[in-house]
């Protein structure tokens, strides 16, 4: 395949009980309009159905949002623990939402990257995406 | 107006445990808190118990854990319930239960329900739009539930406001002000059909129908005329399209929480100055219920220190700055008269375009909300980037974060403890329910069940009140509420019902 015009496959999850899911509505647009495929799964998933539909999608990526609370910190790092137990480290993480700077250092150490929130500028998104997914998944430059 | 009785004055309250939280009730009564903010944690809105699988970690993280009767001892121990309203905002089916619970503890430490005063955000249909679609489907049922709150509460705690559609989290999902106040206004009418169906007459109950939890923007003139065009178009509404002859029924109350997301994370010591316009503009706005957000919103839910200072933010504006003198004191300013008649007139037309679609409920089945605020969401966060809406430290005036002026935000309590008190918390309910007197509790949730079976005609509260004394959880009320109508027990069907 041609690899200018593959797209990167995403998939946008929120796990857990919280509800705010305006950055994920947003993102999922801009994506899209940037020419990705979008696989949203939206509210109230468990990180095992993530990781399940990522795998069964094929997807280059898994964004991840949360805002409410500290609660990111127990299912980001599950799926990346899933993902390990699956053979599928060659999905790439990403997080956005409210991710607190002291919480960040903990997650890049597992891989997950972006920290996208309301002030990130939508082409310093896609970017980010594309980059990692071409470097890290595709192995092209 | 403020003259008479300045507006209430309220702290968003919610915090760990029941005994977390009243801990902070009492300080914040100290410090002059008028009306207190009961705000569950998250799976309380949802309506599930905390030792559901979708609960592990989740009790008592941003709100209050509560489920059964016993809960309340701890949240209101020492406080009169007689002397100070209490607001809670539970949208789902939920509310039901919550109402209940209040009413049920009420009765129990012996006061005159006749005394009691607040109301419950019981409104399901926005959530479906919004943010809460848990237990906010099937809406049809969640619809019933909720009238059912209005039919008990005007016979029973008759100062309590059993309604208080929610046209914040529309706000905050994207509605502009002008669909803000119409589609609530719309909303409201389903449950005003619906009481009129049951045999009420508009006089009778819809004054107790008529307080909105809404948002406050810091677009001060903008927001002072949503009031004020939203008092006109319900008061025309009720006296002309329901013919209401009690002035009461045509008052609108308004409460606000200040917009959350118009806050920042960056330079957050900012977010004092936007709060306080935002407060200033409920002011002017002649709300009867304040309670503005705390300028560490852009990072989690409100600090102790937080509260205190939303607190003196409403004190200095009642005290000190005299802007409470006057009802309405922006009236015959050009510039608000004609932006108040613009935005009455954009109102009418949503509230004529969803009538036209069948109404609220209607509107929502057939995605027709959730799509108007969809594009308000992408138009708002657009208009952030294209720095069309300025947001100072977020979109423009940015500063390095070393630069920002240090103000204490974050998190309420450490993470740790509160992963503990979730843990304890989900403990403490699996042994409540292997201890209390099962056979009680079934016979409790039973008797719900053949009430739930019988429909409309039949106001679920009084069986509610009975279960939950019983010792029945709110999950399980809610349970045997879905399945009597032919739904799964359980609205993730990951557990089943316990008898």
């Amino acid at each position: 395949m041609e690899n200018s015009s593959r797209k990167v496959k995403i998939v946008v999850a929120m796990p857990g009980l919280d509800c705010h899911d305006r950055g994920i509505i947003y993102l999922s647009h801009v994506l899209r309009e940037a020419g990705m495929e979008v696989v949203y799964l939206g509210r109230f998933n468990t990180p095992e159905n993530i990781v399940n539909t990522a795998i069964e999608e094929d997807a280059d990526v898994i964004a991840l949002s949360y805002l409410n609370d500290h609660l990111y910190m127990i299912f980001f790092p599950r799926v990346v623990e899933l993902l390990k137990e699956r053979g599928a480290s060659d999905i790439c993480v990403m997080a956005g939402g409210r991710i607190i700077e002291e919480d960040r250092p903990k997650l890049k150490e597992l891989g997950i990257t972006g920290f996208f929130g309301q002030s990130t500028p939508t082409p310093v998104m896609v970017d980010h995406i594309v980059k990692r997914v071409k470097r890290e998944r595709w192995k092209v430059n | 107006m403020y003259r008479g009785k300045l507006w209430t004055r309220r702290v968003f309250t919610g915090l760990g445990t029941g005994m977390d939280t009243n801990e902070r009730y009492r300080r914040l009564i100290e410090h002059g808190e008028t009306g207190l903010y009961w705000f569950g944690d998250v799976p309380s809105f949802h309506g599930i118990d905390p030792d559901h699988p979708m609960a592990a970690g989740n009790a008592g993280v941003s709100g209050v854990s509560y489920c059964c009767l016993k809960d309340m001892y701890a949240l209101f121990d020492g406080i009169s319930l007689e002397d100070v309203s209490v607001s809670n905002n539970c949208p789902s089916m939920a509310a039901a239960p919550t109402y209940a619970i209040f009413a049920a503890y009420a009765e129990e430490q012996g006061y005159d329900l006749k005394k009691i005063s607040g109301s419950v955000l019981n409104e399901p249909i926005h959530g479906v739009s919004s943010l809460y679609p848990t237990n906010c489907e099937p809406l049809d049922l969640t619809v019933k539930v909720a009238t059912d709150v209005i039919e008990h509460s005007i016979k029973t705690t008759p100062r309590f406001h059993p309604l208080a559609p929610n046209a914040y989290d529309l706000a905050e999902f994207g509605a502009n002000p002008v669909q803000e106040m119409a589609m609530t206004i719309a909303i409201t009418r389903e449950y005003i059909d619906r009481m009129l169906a049951r045999g009420y007459d508009i006089d009778e109950f819809v004054s107790r129908t008529n307080i909105f939890g809404c948002s406050t923007d810091i677009h001060l003139f903008e927001e002072v005329a949503k009031y004020r065009a939203a008092r006109k178009v319900w008061s025309k509404l009720i006296r002309e399209r329901y013919g209401a002859k009690k002035p009461g029924s045509y008052r609108l109350y308004l409460s606000s929480h200040t917009l959350g997301s118009s806050l920042t994370k960056e330079q957050p010591v900012n977010n004092i100055v936007r709060v306080a316009v935002e407060t200033l503009g409920c002011v002017l706005g002649g709300l009867q219920s304040v309670d503005p957000s705390g300028y560490g919103e852009g990072y989690f839910v409100l600090t102790e220190e937080e509260g205190l200072t939303n607190l003196n933010l409403q004190n200095i504006l009642a005290y000190e700055t005299g802007v409470a003198a006057t009802a309405d004191p922006l009236a015959g300013s050009y510039y608000v008269e004609s932006l108040t008649s613009r935005m009455e007139e954009e109102m009418w037309k949503i509230i004529d375009k969803i009538e036209e679609m069948g109404g609220a409920i209607k509107a929502t089945e057939s995605g027709w909300i959730r799509q108007e605020l969809e594009k308000g969401i992408i138009k708002k966060q657009k208009d952030i980037e294209e720095k069309k809406r300025i947001m100072v430290g977020l979109n423009d005036f940015v500063i390095p974060p070393e630069q920002e002026v240090p103000i204490k935000v974050g998190r309420d309590r450490p993470v740790e403890e509160q992963v503990a008190t979730s843990k304890k918390r989900e403990e403490e309910i699996k042994v409540f329910k292997e201890k209390r007197n099962k056979s009680k509790a079934k016979n409790g949730l039973e008797d719900l069940w053949d009430d739930a079976k019988k429909g409309e005609v039949c106001c679920l509260i009084p069986s509610m009140i009975n279960a939950l004394r019983a010792d029945a959880t709110f999950g399980e009320i809610l349970g045997v509420i879905r399945t009597a109508n032919g739904y799964s027990y359980d609205p993730y069907k990951m557990i089943d019902y316990p008898f």
